[in-house]
């Protein structure tokens, strides 16, 4: 029977192939975004989960408060001397790992040299906690002594070729020699963190590394990731609950007063490994994580778009059902059953649905390279070769099936072989309202995806083009270490002698990163310390940063050579002056401040300009001029050059840079790209939002294409009587088309409040953000409404130009 | 066979009751050949279906071998039906996505027959009506006449006690009409089948052992 069924299928699937091709079309494009969403969901849930003891692992957070109680800064990464202390406290932990990160370092060997990103130190406890693939070398020795190391197979190839790499000595920072002891494969893409390169971490007892003393009594570097292992099932929120008294027990800031409480002012935290991907939003983090809200999202679009699929194939095969009402009709006449009917008609749609399933796999295999590069993950098809997925993936094609056509049998297997048969048949009118209201679920989703689309796109045009209160144009940024320093005089006035260059400029951070250090701040009131209660962030600048960036004074005067004591003088932004109540940028001048134990005058104010992107409000931040000693606060040369000439300030740039710095790798970043890289995330959500507005409303068309086929055969015979009292073709399509567009108004109506509040939420996001305008949710009504009108159109205008004779001729 | 009382039928257009039936009553003899005739809208295919249990009737009793049609449960209904019953049309409707083979093979499908009492069936009834030749066309490749006869067969393929036929010829020539004629006259005398038939020709009425006149929904005279 079931043979049957299905060479009834194929057949039908052969004869009709227009509608065949609509039904498969859109049941694999349905699929396929499914399969490519299920790809992301599961990669993005599977991060860190290699590990073998990935439900084990805790990562030590911390964060700050203000004398309020308000948290204003989340660290992933907590202070040096806090992973030895909290071993001490809590013999719950098994073990404990650090890891820091070095920042872009140049590494040499011999002629080689790069500047290698993921540069950590590591100490040997790291490969008992994760899983560490060790090639070569003794994995428990290989990170236990000062100055040796490991590095991956990649970068072993990348220095000593096919040579083995045992034993090798590399420089590091052009600072010390590095023995690598061991090789190691490359942590995989589902990890957080991707160390390249590990020095040992007892390399870091070296004082002019870091220091034995500072590793256990630094409170203030706040930059080591620590890990800890617990038992199975620990509950470590217990730990959590005792962290404040043993902040209090045996944290001591320097400098604070004997009795001072550390726990009001900073709190530590424990995070599971396996949450950090998805659910930490932490101003630190190793590498730029997911977010657990995307995978929900993009859950629910997949299913939304597999809805209007399924709800493609039940208005297709209704609709077409006027063409098997006579097959029908003598199948039951044959003495079939209704159950005997709708099997046969559910085996149709399973059979369709299997075949959208294979086709589907296809098609995820060719877009899944193309994706990838879209979205800059590392998505494969191979995460699915798991039992309970190839399951599920296998059970698909059967649920969509059911789902898709058991309205269709249940709708068909009830019609009346007498009526039928007699040619009589006309599909009742409760069945069209149906398929009516299912077109409208399409084409609200369609409109909600359209807005939704139109309003990310402006909000990142807006970003993109706002005034950021600096000029982020022809600027090149350049890596600064405290390396760099002896030789920047020189640099500086290399570069400044080519007239392509306009101003070089040093800081501590550029814009387009984050504003997140700070130190103490106080005013000084009648010779008091009045300590401030709002957060003053910090940036330390030369005299060259403001005229580098046309950022624009307020009031005042910018620092200047020509002024010898300003290394005691302070140029603040104009949310500085408001947090602080000095009331006009020209009031705020000659104001004292004490600022990270330094008193100071305020010289000048900046008018505010966008430091970090339109995601964050602009801070309160103060530009602290550092003494010459101070010169390591500097990691990045920023250099404006004429936009006249690019190329030959490019190469003058760089042929300085080789001249003056030779040990450190040439390596250039304009601004302006990291100003795009700033807003990827946005960039990328609304390319995908464009694709998944684009598939939905192609399906809803390919839905309504049906429907309106079926509807104008219905009215074939009111047409054509039409027709002969002398209706014309336009007034026709005119009917035809009315009816469709009410029901894209219906969904419209839907859609706005639907839309409205999602992108409202979405928005909230942005410090600085569009509000949302009526027009873009008219525009995209019509938009739909004309899309709509042409598939209509298509069916309408044919319905139309037909001889009226025939339609007539055939009651 | 076949006992029909006081059998009515009617549907309702606005106030107004219009009876396609009237007082129908109506004894059928095992092996009957019996022509139903009329002018059109007499009832003549109305009557057809409720005899084929395809549509009831608003008001009346209907047996059939002893049971109650219309007060028995749906399933033993359609077994009664499918056990036997067979029925012809007049546009012979065959499904078209299905070969001549096939078509005659749906009612045995539906009687969960095994596969290899089928291939025997089926064979059997082509070689009976001469169409082994045409087992593999669909239905669109055969003249009119080769698709009746196709229809027949498939009516006759699940050997029913009754055959309906709706004017059987009106789409044939009268050569065809004639063949058709004959087979059903041969099939009610040599398989003992009852045969009832509408039809508007007399000279096909004429096969019937019993001729019913029909007009606004009440039989005439017999």
């Amino acid at each position: 029977m079931i043979k049957n069924y299905f060479k009834m299928a194929w057949r039908n699937l052969v004869k009709h192939k227009f509608i065949s091709f609509i039904n498969l079309f859109g049941l694999t494009v349905g699929l396929t975004c499914c399969l490519l969403i299920t790809v992301y969901i599961l990669h993005e849930t599977s991060y860190d989960k290699y590990n073998t003891n990935a439900s084990r692992i805790y990562r030590v957070t911390r964060s700050f408060n203000n004398k309020d109680g308000a948290v204003t800064l989340r660290l992933g990464t907590v202070a040096p001397p806090f992973g030895p202390l909290l071993q001490n406290y809590f013999p719950d932990i098994q073990k404990m790992t650090r890891l820091l990160e070095n920042g872009k370092t140049p590494v040499r060997y011999e002629e080689k040299i790069f500047n290698e990103d993921k540069l950590f130190f590591a100490d040997e406890n790291l490969v008992d906690i994760f899983n560490v693939a060790v090639t070569k070398g003794n994995p428990h020795r290989a990170l236990l002594d000062p100055y040796t190391g490991m590095v991956t197979e990649e970068i072993a190839k990348k220095y000593f070729g096919d040579q083995d790499p045992m034993n090798k000595m590399i420089r590091i920072n052009n600072q010390f020699n590095l023995k690598i002891t061991g090789v190691y494969k490359a942590f995989p893409s589902t990890a957080h963190i991707h160390p390249e390169i590990m020095v040992s971490f007892n390399t870091l007892k070296d004082t002019a590394i870091y220091g034995q003393k500072s590793l256990e009594t630094n409170f203030g570097n706040n930059s080591f990731f620590t890990y800890l292992l617990l038992p199975e099932n620990y509950p470590y929120q217990n730990i959590i609950a005792k962290f404040p008294a043993f902040l209090d027990d045996r944290v001591h800031f320097p400098g604070a007063p004997a009795n001072f409480k550390p726990s009001l002012r900073t709190t530590l935290g424990l995070q599971k490994l396996t949450d950090i991907h998805l659910r930490s939003h932490l101003d630190t983090e190793a590498e730029e994580n997911g977010d657990i809200m995307r995978v929900y999202i993009f859950g629910v679009i997949a299913l939304i778009i597999l809805l209007i699929a399924c709800i493609n194939y039940m208005n297709l095969s209704t609709a077409r059902s006027t063409l098997r009402a006579k097959e029908i009709g003598i199948r039951k006449v044959a003495g079939a059953t209704r159950q005997e009917l709708i099997a046969q008609f559910l085996s149709e749609s399973v059979l369709i649905s299997c075949m959208s399933m294979l086709l589907a796999f296809g098609c995820v295999a060719l877009v899944i390279p193309w994706l990838n590069t879209l979205s800059g993950l590392t998505l494969s098809l191979s995460i699915l070769l798991k039992w309970q997925i190839i399951v599920v993936i296998l059970l698909v094609p059967f649920i969509v099936g059911l789902v898709s056509g058991v309205y269709p049998a249940l709708f068909m297997s009830a019609f009346q072989p007498v009526k039928t048969l007699k040619g009589l048949f006309r599909a009742g009118g409760r069945s069209i309202s149906f398929r009516q209201a299912l077109v409208v679920v399409q084409f609200t989703i369609s409109i909600v995806l359209i807005i939704t689309t139109a309003i990310v796109f402006q909000q990142l045009g807006y970003m993109q083009k706002a005034s950021l209160g600096y000029n982020k144009d022809h600027i090149v940024v350049l890596p600064y270490n405290i390396a760099t320093t002896t030789q920047y005089e020189s640099l500086r006035n290399d570069l400044l002698a080519n007239a392509n260059i306009r101003n070089v400029g040093r800081s501590s951070r550029i814009p387009t990163g984050r504003l997140l250090d700070s130190q103490n701040a106080a005013l000084i009131e009648a010779d008091s310390l009045q300590p401030i209660n709002t957060e003053l962030k910090f940036l330390a600048g030369d005299y060259d940063f403001i005229p580098t960036y046309d950022i624009q004074m307020a009031a005042g005067r910018n620092y200047s050579r020509d002024f010898g004591t300003d290394t005691s003088s302070y140029v603040v932004n104009e949310a500085t002056v408001q947090t602080l109540g000095w009331g006009t940028p020209e009031k705020a001048i000659g104001k004292e401040l004490s600022y990270g134990g330094m008193r100071g005058k305020v010289v000048g104010v900046m008018q505010n300009f966008h430091f970090e992107s339109m995601h964050q409000k602009i801070v309160p931040m103060v530009l602290v001029l550092p003494r010459l000693q101070q010169a390591g606060f500097f990691h990045s040369i920023s250099i404006k050059f004429s936009g006249a000439n690019t190329t030959e300030a490019l190469q003058a740039i760089e042929k300085a840079w080789k001249k003056n710095v030779p040990e450190t790798p040439y390596e250039f970043d304009f601004l302006d790209n990291r100003f795009q890289k700033q807003y990827e995330s946005e960039q990328r959500q609304g390319s995908l939002f464009t694709i998944f507005a684009c598939i939905a409303i192609f399906i809803a068309c390919l839905g309504l294409l049906g429907l309106s086929s079926f509807a104008i055969t219905q009215r074939i015979k009111e047409i054509g009587i039409r027709k002969v009292l002398g209706a014309g073709a336009g007034s026709i399509v005119m009917l035809l088309s009315k009816d469709f567009l009410k029901l894209v108004v219906i969904a419209a109506v839907i859609a706005f409040p639907v839309a409205w509040y999602a992108m409202h939420q979405w928005l909230a996001d942005f410090a600085y953000r569009i509000s949302i305008s009526w027009w873009i949710f008219i525009a995209a009504g019509i938009i739909a409404a004309t899309v709509a009108l042409l598939t209509v159109s298509i069916q309408a205008i044919k319905a139309a130009m037909a001889n009226p004779v025939k339609s007539l001729r055939t009651e | 066979m076949i006992e029909l009382q006081k059998i009515y039928k009617w549907h309702n257009n606005g106030n107004n009751r219009v009876f396609l039936l009237k007082d129908i009553n109506l004894t059928v003899e095992e092996g009957a050949f019996i022509s139903i005739m009329g002018p059109s809208g007499s009832g003549k295919s109305t009557l057809l279906n409720i005899i084929g249990m395809l549509d009831g009737p608003s008001e009346g009793s209907y047996r059939f071998l002893g049971q109650d049609v219309f007060n028995i449960k749906e399933k033993q209904r359609s077994q009664l039906y499918k056990e036997n019953i067979g029925f012809v049309f007049q546009a012979y409707h065959l499904i078209d996505e299905l070969t001549v083979y096939e078509n005659i093979e749906t009612p045995l499908l539906y009687q969960n027959i095994k596969s290899a009492e089928r291939q025997a069936i089926v064979a059997d009834m082509l070689d009976r009506f001469q169409i082994v030749g045409k087992k593999d066309l669909f239905p669109a490749q055969l003249s009119g006449g080769q698709q009746q006869l196709v229809g027949i067969a498939r009516a006759l393929v699940a050997k029913p006690k009754l055959l309906l036929a709706d004017e059987p010829t009106g789409n044939l020539n009268s050569k065809q009409g004639e063949e058709i004629m004959q087979l059903f006259k041969q099939i009610n005398e040599e398989d003992g089948v009852t045969i009832i038939q509408v039809t508007h020709s007399e000279k096909n009425a004429a096969y019937g052992k019993r001729i019913i006149e029909l007009l606004d929904g009440r039989i005439e005279k017999k």
